[in-house]
């Protein structure tokens, strides 16, 4: 009796739970009516690639064939991306254009919001021209930066011969040693001024008494930027580091337009690679596998960046 | 006075005998309109404005001009190295069109080379390509061997197939079943700066008869004036680089595989054969060794080297005989001083054979374009106006306009457009035709294979820009890109 009682008991809280839930629901029937459309559309827009995506991930698609004739393959896109120097040679790429983008372009966006939130005249038209960058065409930016960069007759390398500093133009981007380490510089170029927005907008947020109370204490502006305001950004840090890093990884135009992921694979990054493996050479399977473990991996990024702002929520609540 | 190469009846005879090697191999019992076995640029002359042609009333036979429809199109057209007399041609035949077929609803769409694939494939997949589509010549085999095209031979618009050149219909033709129809087919020739070489100790007259003299001749200019001896272009997913490359692949004896033969089997793969290696060895001398070529050639395309040719910064460079509009119309926006040097560069342009290689064969890509037909339901909508879409490959592909729509860069993919008036006028307003009607026997289609596009696009850039770069020896460059096609052709993933 008292066995079944027992078993009974968590059953009832369990009903009761289920009951209460979908009363809640039910109570909330607008807003699920509201946000169904977008609901409906996202299964359509993404979830129904994701899971053709992952399908076709295990398919090969000869270019003899179309792709309708797929021939089974089980894993062996997986094995064969894994196993493939490229792969590899793209994942480094990938990692070093991710670290190094998002990095650079964090420091000297936080710098110049660090600079421009002094006043000081000129300071609106200054804060207008560091956007630019931003602002202007990817593909516009890639095409001149491409012509800057040019071996034969860009603009730094016949500077740099004029003044003398060079016997012939510098090897921006036709040289395998070069080529990711400029692209990258134009990445930053392009990036810095997002970095310097948000951060201009989470120094906005730091409780000015508290940097003036920190003043009459005799902190001098060091202590007061660790120990006031960068404790107040961390947050804002954080979520723009997140948003950089799953931009970065995504980065298609610009290695793209300028080099085609060349010369000789240096600059490709993941998603140039997928695009030629997919649209170049048809071979949609080894991309769809590629797209996959991309995607694994940004998923686990958003899980961070989905955490850090419900941390910014919770303090924001508890605040 | 021509002040080409070509002259003399040792040449004329040698281009007769390739010709009827090259071309009249393909269909020796054919009846073509000219005469291929005695091809000379004296015959082209002598043909030329001899017969007059009726378009419109040739067209009506195959679709009513009353005819009412609409038809989607998808053509590869002019794009930033082509002249503008070549647009001004463009714009006058969908005008032309429109005016013969007012009833026609017209859907048309210009892709460039490099971007139409990528753009035609995505649009296959989604059941969402257009009714007609104009492809270049690597293109069609890959999407008719995947069943997208609607068998469409030259008899299904009014033409025969002995109109066309035997080259040009091997590449619309899979599994012995013709899916299109060549608009203009084209080779090549050798340009070169007579200036440039007589400043640098060159006979401003004398081409490189070889390839090996290329090398010698860009090391020579670029170390007499330090300027780019030989437009070398290595680019990947461009056009411009196969182009370029294989002639002198073929050249030097090597090869994809047998493509260079009069009857290919494409069994073998030779990308990695002795004579290959000797092709890519020359460029990475020219590249790597002696630094003669410009550096952005891992970049470039053929229309960054016309800039830098009308600078008189580069020396020799292969193109079309459209080259020389495209610097009419750049020096003309030119100003200054610009305007007088870019025309000395002008007026010492010379245009020549292509270069042998060691053992004396010449070769040039036999390039071009086709006009298909694609079945419904890969369509828009999944329906085929099979009526529109033959008015519009018959006009293209008429003696008129696949004359005038290749009048300055190509050659007409119809042999009678040779016999029109307006290839008379051609002949006399287009200078260096010549020489690249001449080298049209030299010309060597790429290999009608579904795989023909990624070997050419990724494959062989892939591999120069392995050597170039240092990142393989030429040896492994060869090597890898040999594995590459042959995985490739066993379905590899």
């Amino acid at each position: 009796m008292t066995i079944v009682s027992g078993k009974a008991e968590p059953r009832r809280r369990l009903q009761s739970a289920r009951s209460d839930v979908l009363r809640k629901m039910w109570g909330h029937r607008a807003d699920y009516a509201y946000v169904l459309p977008a609901i409906a559309v996202m299964l359509i827009v993404i979830a129904y690639p994701i899971y053709y995506t992952i399908e076709l991930s295990f398919f090969n698609t000869p270019p003899g064939l179309q792709l309708r004739d797929k021939i089974f393959v089980g894993f062996s896109n997986y094995t064969a991306i894994l196993t493939s120097g490229v792969f590899w040679q793209v994942t480094f790429n990938t990692l070093i254009w991710t670290v190094a983008s998002t990095f650079v372009s964090f420091v000297l966006g936080f710098a110049a919001a660090l600079a421009l939130h002094r006043d000081f005249v000129g300071r609106g038209v200054l804060r207008a021209i560091l956007i630019i960058p931003w602002v202007i065409s990817a593909v516009a930016a890639s095409y001149i930066w491409k012509w800057i960069y040019h071996s034969d007759f860009g603009i730094i390398g016949a500077v740099l011969v004029e003044l003398g500093w060079a016997s012939r133009p510098p090897n921006f981007i036709d040289s395998v040693s070069t080529v990711l380490p400029s692209l990258i510089v134009v990445n930053i170029w392009r990036e810095f001024p997002f970095a310097m927005i948000m951060m201009t907008a989470g120094l906005q947020t730091v409780p000015e008494q508290l940097l003036r109370a920190a003043k009459v204490d005799g902190a001098n502006a060091w202590q007061r930027f660790w120990h006031v305001t960068f404790p107040h950004l961390r947050n804002v840090s954080t979520v723009t580091i997140l948003l950089l890093a799953v931009a970065n990884f995504n980065s298609f135009i610009i290695p793209w337009i300028m080099t085609g992921g060349g010369p000789s694979n240096a600059s490709h990054i993941w998603i140039t690679h997928i695009y030629e493996l997919a649209f170049g050479r048809q071979r949609w399977g080894v991309a769809s596998a590629y797209s996959v473990l991309l995607f694994i991996i940004l998923m686990t990024l958003g899980y961070f960046y989905v955490r850090a702002l419900s941390g910014n929520e919770r303090k924001d609540g508890s605040a | 006075m021509r002040r080409i190469t070509v002259g003399g009846a040792a040449l004329r005879g040698a281009v007769s005998t390739a010709l009827t090697i090259s071309l009249m191999s393909a269909s020796a019992l054919a009846a073509p309109p000219v005469d291929l076995s005695k091809w000379s640029p004296e015959y082209v002359r002598s043909i030329a404005g001899t017969q007059d042609f009726d378009t419109a009333g040739d067209c009506a036979k195959v679709t009513p001009l009353d005819y009412k429809g609409r038809l989607t199109f998808w053509y590869q057209g002019v794009f930033e190295g082509d002249p503008d007399l070549l647009r001004q041609y463009y714009k006058d035949f969908f005008a032309t069109f429109r005016k013969t077929y007012p009833n026609i609803q017209l859907e048309e769409q210009a892709l460039t080379y490099n971007d139409l694939l990528d753009k035609f494939r995505t649009a296959l997949l989604g059941n969402a390509a257009p009714m007609a589509v104009r492809l270049q010549i690597l293109g069609g085999t890959e999407f008719a061997s995947k069943g997208y095209l609607q068998p469409l031979k030259p008899e299904d618009v009014g033409y025969s197939t002995e109109d066309f050149w035997p080259g040009a219909m091997k590449a619309v033709t899979w599994d012995g079943v013709t899916y299109g129809i060549p608009t203009n087919n084209e080779t090549m020739a050798f340009i070169w700066n007579a200036d440039i070489f007589k400043r640098a100790g060159l006979d401003p007259n004398k081409p490189p008869a070889t390839w090996d003299d290329v090398v010698k001749y860009s090391k020579q200019i670029h170390d007499r004036l330090g300027i780019a001896g030989y437009g070398l272009v290595a680019r990947k997913n461009a056009g411009n680089t196969p182009y370029r490359f294989m002639p002198q692949l073929w050249a030097y004896g090597g090869g994809v595989f047998d493509e260079a033969t009069a009857n290919p089997t494409y069994k073998d793969i030779e990308l990695n054969s002795p004579q290959s290696k000797a092709a890519l060895q020359a460029s990475y001398d020219m590249y790597v060794r002696d630094k003669s070529v410009p550096v952005s050639a891992l970049t470039n395309q053929q229309a960054d080297n016309q800039p830098l040719f009308l600078a008189g910064q580069l020396g020799m460079m292969i193109s079309h005989p459209s080259d020389y509009n495209v610097m009419l119309d750049l020096q003309k926006k030119a100003t200054g001083t610009d305007k007088e040097k870019a025309q000395t560069v002008i007026d010492n342009m010379r245009y020549g054979l292509i270069p042998t290689g060691p053992d004396g064969k010449r070769a040039v890509v036999f390039g071009g374009s086709n006009i298909h037909i694609l079945k419904p339901e890969y369509v828009e909508g999944g329906k085929v106006d099979e009526p529109a879409a033959k008015a519009i490959i018959c006009m293209w592909t008429s003696p008129e306009w696949s004359l005038k729509m290749a009048y300055a860069g190509s050659n007409p993919g119809n042999l009678n457009g040779f016999k029109t008036k307006w290839m008379k006028e051609r002949l006399d307003s287009i200078k260096f035709l010549d020489v690249t009607t001449s080298m049209l026997p030299y010309g060597i289609p790429f290999p009608a294979l579904p795989q023909s596009p990624e070997i050419m696009n990724i494959i062989v850039p892939d591999m120069l820009q392995n050597a170039l770069t240092g990142a393989m020896t030429v040896d492994q460059a060869a090597d890898d890109a040999a594995k590459k096609v042959k995985d490739l052709m066993g379905g590899g993933l």
